[in-house]
């Protein structure tokens, strides 16, 4: 296990939903770990991936590139990310590379599962 | 000192340097490196986090991209500190060359859904200092220098 970041996964039986929570610093050293568990979900069928960004202290280039990817993937299958709770270093660097516009960012993860809910139930 | 405005190499005496093995678990190491000398140097912690960012770019570019998983392959990060005026970072490596030019600018304000990747490290990197600065097949001069390498400059001023 790497401890400079760790993945906590949680989906409710056959729930096309998935919560992700990432703790530590995603950059290229540790960004396989979260490739690994999106591959996961796709296998798994989920079209939501509700990502907690709360207690995640640093994301750099090779992050942001896997969920500018992970985006895009998951939007052809008719789903989308749902990233909550950045924190404030996190967020400045979304701002920075523009993704605050681009991607669905939530206050707090209990909106951001409200928001992945209604797009698996209308879609 | 004002009259070179590249890093004063008559100077090397003060400053820090680390020497690691170009590889993804050494990355941590030299952010920290660096981030420290910066905090001492009087760096707010918001521009610590992107000086951070910056070194971070910086490296991994120079692991995956100049090294691209050649064996052997060393990064040697220098920080030199102007008190109360600056910071100076360089990384020399001695992997392959590349053009900066050549490398798809990341633009923030592109229609999102043809938002392309390439370049984001290095528009990071721009972001985060007030110069950055790329040299290549630079020649050796002192002994403890490759015959020729490439050099990286980040400045950020306090």
């Amino acid at each position: 296990m790497n401890a400079l970041l760790t993945i906590t996964s949680e989906r409710a039986d056959d729930s096309p939903i998935t919560l992700l929570q990432l703790a530590g610093r995603l950059d290229a050293s540790t960004v396989g770990q979260l490739e690994h568990a999106l591959a996961d979900a796709h296998a798994a069928g989920v079209r939501a991936a509700v990502i907690d960004l709360s207690r995640l202290t640093y994301v750099s280039s090779s992050g942001l590139r896997v969920l500018l990817s992970e985006r895009s993937a998951i939007r052809k299958r008719g789903g989308d990310l749902f990233l909550c709770a950045l924190s404030l270093s996190v967020r400045e660097v979304f701002d920075m590379v523009g993704f605050s516009a681009i991607f669905s960012l939530f206050d707090s993860v209990e909106v951001g599962m409200e928001a992945a809910s209604i797009l698996t139930k209308t879609r | 000192m004002s009259s070179r405005p590249s890093i004063p190499s008559d100077n090397q005496g003060n400053d820090a340097v680390l020497t690691v093995p170009a590889s993804l678990d050494h990355l941590r190491l030299v952010t920290n490196f660096v981030a420290q000398i910066a905090s001492r140097a009087g760096f707010a912690p918001e521009q610590v986090h992107r000086i951070e960012l910056a070194v971070d770019e910086a490296c991994a570019n120079i692991i995956l991209h100049a090294y691209a998983g050649q064996a052997g392959g060393k990064i040697t990060t220098r920080v030199h500190v102007q008190p109360g005026h600056r910071l100076v970072i360089t990384f020399i490596d001695t992997g392959k060359t590349f053009d900066p030019d050549e490398v798809p600018q990341h633009d923030p304000h592109v229609d999102l859904d043809n938002l392309k990747v390439g370049g984001l490290g290095i528009f990071l990197m721009r972001q985060a200092m007030d110069d950055v600065r790329y040299e290549f097949n630079v020649a050796g001069s002192r002994p403890d220098e490759p015959a020729t390498f490439n050099r990286l400059t980040l400045v950020k001023h306090l």
